[in-house]
């Protein structure tokens, strides 16, 4: 039975969803007017709402993972529609401002099992992170071998900074802060993964730019 | 012409031409909604705050997308409405319903429930994403229009062929045409190929609907512990997965262990409370197992959390009253009674329900004039054609001892037993009746003769079926329906015969009508049955070889 005070969280936090929803259907639906300025704050005001939404979602993370409750829920999903999808959000991010663009390899299979709404949490959050440091352009990547698939998001940035990919690598736990943050939980969601003694991980790696690659078995 | 079923060879979807219906409580999110869809071409859109204005405008006219919030306020949420939706065959399998949600546990609902919707959007989302997902999903149904049309004409074997067909030439679909082929399969009554198909998916992996479908045709099958292995498994992995509780408590009860069965309800419960079918089940339980404090809040809360909802019956208001009275707690009765008054004033089972609650209340009181103005009250809409579940009538029974109208609770207890002449737990509680008032003897004689008639008649039809001939099967059955108008096993084996003879002795327009209203009242008495859709595919063949229009569902 939940307490009067637990009931009241909930609660809350139902209405700053809904809040944050209204905030980034509105901040959509703002025409581009040609003028620079005003379209620049616009664009900064898109990514800084995305930003919020991710820290909610990341702190609700870490509030079912301190209660046992987190874990995947796994089916079939193609990989090809979740990429198609997740382009268009970071195309609808970028606002033409970064070249975003979709490689998906011919070898990756229709369907995969995976939980959708954590992968793309992950997805998301790394193409956010690329957004705001690629000079150019961005790549959205899949491919899939020895059973495994690789979802990646390439960015010519400078790449990843030193602690970052220690961090990441040792898995400091909640140490982090700013991207590191987001990506020890793109971590904690590709160790959600698991399909018969394998589990998934998540790749951090400098090759031209920063390269995040979550590989789910 | 459709949104969604456009010129063949044609694969674009025209989002213009969609009709789309949004419900969200919250003004300012469906006026956002519909700017959003709008923003994307979809300009069809009417609005509803809750689940009444939203079955009002479906009865209304024909939507081809649903965007629906779970949270509705205090009436129905999102998921209710949805199950009412489909249970009533408000919308066709074609119409998309797109759950919004904020409930970050609803991806688990999805992942097992019986009735899931399209697709789910957790809140907050941008308006790419709902624009991708819909477009998915509306790729989805096309594909799958062929095999939806069959199915909802009733034809289980071309539905079937064509998952098939999707299975061997659009792998994306595979694994969609397998969840739908494995629900097909268990209409059909074909368990042990919905068990092999659901053991091929969970070979590719262990998703959790499959899991839940294995171990519902197991149940199916009889083989109660192989699938309670199954839903423990998946429980202890997935506590979060309602639906599994559900079906465990059904696997328990088969095994006769009732005490297993409300543990496995109560788990359901308190992981989500606000099913209504779950709580008047775990009341039912409970009140079998004496639990009456259970039993009490589980119909309570049925009660509560159902207003407006198609699921509560006065059946509802009939069980929370008995546990009241088992209590002794008449304020209590009296209580609900007023608190109700106006809902069961309209239908007559809720005045019958009312009726016979009082009498028995009355008694109690040592109010015997009154018990029995009651009683009078309980008779006369009995004569009028008022029909009461078998539990209510049992209590009829009981009120017509307790004021010495002995003939009166015979007849009574007899047409429940002529109903339920295969129902061991109802007899159990007939036989019980009777020897609290010191009966037994004639209890015995009551249910011995009620039931024998009836299995009698049903025996011998099925023999002389099992013979060929079916003439002779018809009348014993129609005689036995006769006798035992709510019995659907009687009916579905009247049913059964009318189409063999039908098959044999060609058309015949008075006896393919009776079978069609048998059928429609087994499927009221008994949804589910495991029988009912092959008897409905039968009579379907039946009518298009006959070329026979059929009436509209």
């Amino acid at each position: 039975m939940k307490s009067d005070s637990n009931e009241f969280q909930a609660a809350l936090i139902h209405e700053l969803k809904n809040n944050l929803g209204l905030l980034s259907m509105t901040l959509d639906r703002i025409p581009v007017s040609g003028e620079a300025a005003c379209d620049s704050a616009v664009d900064a005001a898109r990514l800084q709402c995305q930003t919020v939404v991710e820290r909610l979602q990341q702190a609700l993370m870490i509030y079912k993972a301190n209660q046992g409750r987190f874990s995947a829920t796994v089916d079939a999903y193609s990989p090809h529609e979740l990429l198609a999808e997740v382009a268009k959000r970071a195309e609808a991010l970028s606002h033409g401002r970064i070249r975003v663009e979709l490689g998906i390899d011919a070898g990756v299979p229709v369907i995969w099992f995976f939980d959708r709404d954590l992968v793309e949490m992950a997805l998301i959050n790394a193409i956010h992170n690329s957004l705001v440091y690629a000079r150019s352009s961005i790549r959205i990547e899949a491919i899939a071998q020895d059973n495994w698939l690789t979802l990646s998001v390439r960015d010519d940035s400078e790449g990843y900074p030193e602690h970052i990919l220690a961090s990441v690598a040792e898995g400091t736990p909640y140490r982090a802060r700013g991207t590191g943050l987001g990506l020890q939980f793109a971590r904690l969601i590709a160790q959600a993964h698991d399909n018969r003694e394998r589990i998934g991980d998540l790749h951090l790696g400098n090759d031209g730019g920063a390269v995040f690659a979550l590989r789910l078995p | 012409m459709s949104a969604i079923l456009p010129a063949e060879g044609d694969n674009r979807i025209n989002f213009g031409a969609l009709r789309a219906l949004v419900v969200d409580d919250y003004p300012s999110m469906r006026n956002a909604l519909r700017l959003t869809l709008s923003n994307f071409g979809i300009t069809k859109v009417q609005l509803a705050a809750t689940a009444s204005e939203a079955i009002f405008h479906i009865r209304n006219k024909s939507y081809d997308f649903i965007l629906c919030d779970f949270n509705l306020g205090d009436g129905r949420d999102g998921q209710q409405l949805l199950e009412e939706l489909r249970h009533s065959r408000l919308i066709p399998l074609e119409t998309v319903f797109m759950m919004v949600t904020s409930e970050s546990f609803y991806e688990k609902v999805v992942a097992t429930a019986e009735l899931a919707p399209d697709d789910y959007m957790i809140k907050p989302f941008s308006a790419e994403a709902l624009s991708s997902r819909l477009l998915v999903v509306l790729q989805r149904k096309r594909t799958f229009a062929e095999a939806y049309r069959h199915y909802q004409a009733q034809n289980i074997d071309a539905a079937i062929a064509s998952c098939d067909k999707i299975l061997k030439e659009q792998p994306r679909y595979a694994v969609d045409a397998l969840r739908f082929k494995g629900e097909l399969l268990i209409a059909l009554g074909r368990f042990d190929e919905a068990e092999q198909l659901y053991q091929q998916v969970i070979s590719m992996r262990a998703v959790p609907w499959a899991r839940l479908g294995l171990a519902r045709s197991l149940h199916l099958q009889n083989k109660e512990d192989a699938a309670e292995e199954e839903l423990r498994d998946v429980l202890e992995h997935a506590p979060e997965m309602v639906a599994a509780y559900d079906l465990l408590a059904e696997v328990c009860v088969a095994k006769k262990d009732s005490q297993a069965a409300q543990e496995a309800l109560e788990q359901g419960v308190a992981v989500s409370s606000r099913t209504v079918r779950r709580q008047q089940k775990l009341g039912e339980v409970a009140m079998n197992n004496g639990d009456l404090d259970t039993a009490r809040s589980a119909f309570t809360e049925a009660i509560e959390k159902g207003r407006h909802s198609i699921f509560v019956t006065p059946a509802d208001y009939g069980n929370l009253c008995r546990v009241q009275l088992e209590q002794g707690d008449l304020r209590a009765v009296a209580s609900t009674l007023r608190q109700h008054k106006r809902t069961l004033e309209e239908t007559r089972e809720g005045q019958l329900v009312t009726a016979v609650t009082q009498s028995n209340a009355y008694t109690r009181e040592g109010k015997s004039a009154e018990a029995v103005k009651s009683l009078d009250a309980a008779a006369s809409l009995r004569a009028s054609g008022a029909q009461g579940d078998p539990q209510l009538m049992l209590d009829l029974a009981n009120a017509c001892m307790a004021n010495g109208r002995m003939d009166e609770a015979d007849a009574v207890v007899a047409e429940v037993a002529r109903n339920a002449h295969d129902s061991e737990a109802l007899l159990e509680k007939a036989r019980k009746i009777y020897a609290a008032a010191g009966r037994e003897n004639v209890g015995k004689d009551v249910l011995a003769s009620a039931t024998s008639d009836v299995r009698k008649l049903n025996n011998e039809g099925v023999v002389l079926a099992h013979k060929g001939d079916f003439s002779g099967a018809m009348q014993k059955l129609l005689a036995a329906c006769e006798a035992a108008p709510f019995n659907p096993r009687i009916g579905m084996n009247a049913v059964w015969v009318i189409l063999k003879y039908i098959d044999q002795a060609g058309m015949d327009e008075k006896m393919i009508d009776t079978a069609r209203h048998q059928l429609a009242e087994a499927e009221r008495r008994a949804p589910g049955h495991p029988r009912l859709a092959g008897l409905r595919m039968h009579l379907a063949e039946v009518e298009k070889r006959f070329g026979i229009a059929r009436a509209s569902a």
